[in-house]
C-alpha cells in the first residue's frame, strides 16, 4: 500500500467578483491529477507559483475537500475520515506564519504538543528533543517575534515533527531563508527521510529537490506534466545544449526573435541586479553560439556559456511546454 | 483534551494580554460605557444604582469583547496561520475554539476591574459586595456562559473572516435584550423571552445579586444550564461550518 495515493483528483473554486450582478467563475486549480508516494520515500512536487501544489497539500492534510477524485494517506481518506488521517500527518509550510508572535518557542511547543495528543509524560522530552534538532536550545524562552526567519522556519519544523508522525507534508519549507539556513534545513530534511519518515516536498527550487527527492512529479495549470527521478527528468531533454547568455538590454521582440531561430527548443529571460540572464535550450549545440551572438544586435553581451542541461533546465523545458 | 484546552485558554490569555492595543482598548471601552451611566443618572442616583451601573457596564465590555474580540482573534490566526494548524489538529474543534472564546470573555475580568476601580476613584462609589464567595462563582460563571455563547457564533467565524462584522453587528442587540443598557421594563414585553436565553442577562443579574440583596445562586444556576445548552449547540455549528470551510478552502486568508 502506497503512504499517498492522489487518484484523479480534481478541485475547483468559484470566484464571485464584482458587486452587481455576480457571476461566478471558475478556477480549476487540479484537474484530473494522480500520484503515489510509497512509505519512506522523500517525493517532490514541483511546480511555478499558482501551479496547484498547495492545494493538492490542503487536500491531503484534511483542509480542503476535493471536488472529485480520491485522496489517501495511509490508506486513509482525507476528505471523509479526516480524524484517522490527521494524528499521522505534519504539515509545515513556509514563510514567518503558522506560530503565535506573542508567546516564547517552547510555548507554542507546549500548545501544539497538547493539541497534537503527546502525552503528557513524554511532552518535554519530546520538546527538548526537537529543540536540539532544530537548534533552538537555549532561544527557546524567547518571544517567537524576535526570532530570525530561519528560525522561525526551523521552529515550524519542530512543532510539525511533535507527534512524531509518520508523513510529513513540507510547503515550500525554505522560501525566503538565506542560503545557510536553507542548507541546514535542507540536512534536517535528508535526515528526517533517513529515519523512515514519508516526506512530500514542494518546492520550486530545483536544486533542493535534486538533492533530497527520490522521485518528483513536475505539475503546471494544475496538471501533472511529467514524473520520474530526477536523472530520468534531465535525460529526458539530454540531448540538447543550455547556452547562458549574461547581458543587458534584452526586449521581448528580440526574445520572440530568438525563439524563432533555427535549432533553438526554448529560451528564458531570468532578471537579475543589473544584468539579464538569457538560457537558451538548443538542440544544435554549441554551434548555435555564433548564430545566437549575431542575432544580439544591440544588445550588450557581457559572458556566453554553454553547459550540459541541469534538472532546473528540464522543468522550464517541461513547463515551458505545456 | 482537558490539557490541551487548559493550555489552549493559557496560551490564548497570555497572547491576549501581552498586546499593548488591547490592553489599552480595554481600559478605554468600559470607562466610557461607566461614565456615560454615571452621567444618564446623575448625582441624585445612590452608590448602589450607580455600582450595579458600572457592572452593567463591564458585562457589556464582556459581551463585546467575546462577539467582536473572539471574531478579530480567530481572523488573526487566520492571517497568521494558525487556525489551519488548529483545525488540523487531531482532537475535536470545538476543544482549540472554545478556549479563544472563554479567554476573550476571561479577559473580561481586566475590564471588570478597571470598571469598578473607574467608579471608585473618578466617582467616589463604594465597592460593595455583599457576598464575595457568589460574587467570584457569578464572574466565572457569567465569564465561560458567554464566552460559550460566543462558541456558536464563532462557527461562522471558522467559515469566513467576514463573519467579524457580522459579530460587530450582534453587539448593541444584546445589551438592549440582556437589560444591560436599559432595565427591561422599560422595553417591550416581547423581548424578555429573549432575554431568558441570553448568558449576559443572568451573568448581570447574578453579578447583581451577588454584591447585594443574595439570590445570586439561580442566576449562577442559569448560566450553568445554559452553557450547556450552548455546547450543544456549538457542536454541530462548528461541525458543520468546519465541513463548509473545508469544502470552500476559507481556512487560509488568500
Amino acid at each position: 500500500m502506497s503512504a499517498i495515493e492522489f487518484d484523479g483528483v480534481s478541485r475547483t473554486f468559484w470566484a464571485r467578483p464584482g458587486v452587481f450582478r455576480r457571476r461566478s467563475i471558475e478556477v480549476r486549480a487540479l484537474t484530473d491529477v494522480s500520484f503515489s508516494v510509497e512509505p519512506g520515500e522523500l517525493f517532490g512536487l514541483l511546480g511555478p507559483n499558482g501551479a496547484g501544489k498547495t492545494t493538492s497539500i490542503k487536500i491531503l492534510t484534511t483542509l480542503l475537500l476535493p471536488t472529485s477524485g480520491r485522496a489517501r494517506v495511509l490508506g486513509f481518506d482525507p476528505a471523509s475520515e479526516p480524524q484517522r488521517v490527521r494524528p499521522q500527518i505534519g504539515y509545515v509550510f513556509g514563510g514567518d506564519r503558522g506560530l503565535y508572535d506573542r508567546l516564547s518557542a517552547r510555548d507554542n511547543l507546549s500548545y501544539f504538543a497538547d493539541v497534537y495528543r503527546v502525552p503528557a509524560r513524554e511532552k518535554q522530552r519530546r520538546i527538548d528533543e526537537l529543540l536540539d534538532v532544530v537548534g533552538l536550545r537555549g532561544r527557546e524562552r524567547e518571544r517567537v517575534e524576535t526570532f530570525s526567519r530561519g528560525m522561525k522556519q526551523r521552529l515550524h519544523i519542530a512543532r510539525g515533527l511533535l507527534h512524531d508522525p509518520p508523513v510529513l507534508f513540507l510547503d515550500e519549507p525554505t522560501i525566503g531563508l538565506d542560503p545557510v539556513g536553507a542548507r541546514e534545513l535542507r540536512e534536517t530534511v535528508a535526515g528526517l527521510q533517513s529515519a523512515g519518515k514519508t516526506i512530500l516536498l514542494t518546492t520550486h527550487y530545483m536544486y533542493e529537490a535534486d538533492e533530497l527527492c527520490g522521485r518528483v512529479a513536475v505539475i503546471t495549470d494544475g496538471r501533472i506534466v511529467a514524473e520520474g527521478t530526477p536523472a530520468s527528468l534531465k535525460r529526458g531533454i539530454a540531448d540538447r545544449t543550455v547556452i547562458e547568455i549574461e547581458a543587458t538590454g534584452v526586449e521581448e521582440p528580440l526574445v520572440s526573435r530568438l525563439r524563432e531561430m533555427e535549432g533553438v527548443t526554448s529560451v528564458v529571460v531570468e532578471e537579475q541586479d543589473e544584468t539579464q540572464l538569457v538560457l537558451v535550450q538548443s538542440s544544435l549545440g554549441a554551434q548555435l553560439v555564433q548564430p545566437l551572438i549575431g542575432a544580439l544586435e544591440g544588445v550588450t553581451v557581457r559572458a556566453v556559456t554553454a553547459r550540459e542541461p541541469t534538472l532546473e533546465d528540464a522543468y522550464v523545458a517541461l513547463v515551458g511546454a505545456a | 483534551m482537558i490539557r490541551a484546552f487548559a493550555t489552549g485558554l493559557r496560551v490564548h490569555l497570555v497572547h491576549l494580554l501581552r498586546s499593548p492595543f488591547d490592553l489599552v482598548a480595554i481600559l478605554i471601552w468600559p470607562v466610557i460605557f461607566a461614565s456615560i451611566a454615571y452621567y444618564l443618572i446623575g448625582t441624585e442616583g445612590s452608590t448602589r444604582v450607580l455600582f450595579v451601573a458600572s457592572l452593567g457596564a463591564a458585562m457589556m465590555m464582556l459581551w463585546s469583547q467575546v462577539i467582536v474580540g473572539s471574531g478579530f482573534s480567530l481572523d488573526q490566526q487566520r492571517n497568521q496561520g494558525t487556525l489551519e494548524l488548529l483545525v488540523a489538529a487531531p482532537v475535536p474543534l470545538v476543544i482549540v475554539i472554545a478556549p479563544v472564546m472563554i479567554a476573550s470573555a476571561a479577559f473580561g475580568i481586566y475590564g471588570l476591574l478597571v470598571t469598578l476601580a473607574w467608579g471608585r476613584f473618578a466617582f467616589g462609589i463604594p465597592i460593595a459586595i455583599d457576598h464575595p464567595v457568589a460574587f467570584v462563582v457569578a464572574a466565572v460563571a457569567a465569564i465561560v456562559s458567554i464566552g460559550l455563547l460566543g462558541l456558536i457564533a464563532a462557527s461562522l467565524f471558522v467559515l469566513s473572516r467576514a463573519a467579524s462584522y457580522f459579530g460587530v453587528a450582534l453587539q448593541y442587540p444584546v445589551y438592549l435584550a440582556s437589560g444591560l443598557m436599559l432595565p427591561l421594563a422599560l422595553l417591550p414585553a416581547w423581548i424578555d423571552p429573549l432575554s431568558w436565553v441570553l448568558a449576559p442577562t443572568w451573568g448581570y443579574r447574578a453579578l447583581t445579586h451577588a454584591s447585594g440583596g443574595g439570590g445570586a445562586w439561580r442566576d449562577i444556576g442559569m448560566c450553568v444550564l445554559l452553557s450547556a445548552v450552548y455546547l450543544v449547540l456549538a457542536l454541530p455549528c462548528l461541525a458543520w461550518f468546519e465541513r463548509v470551510a473545508r469544502d470552500r478552502g476559507t481556512l487560509k486568508l488568500s
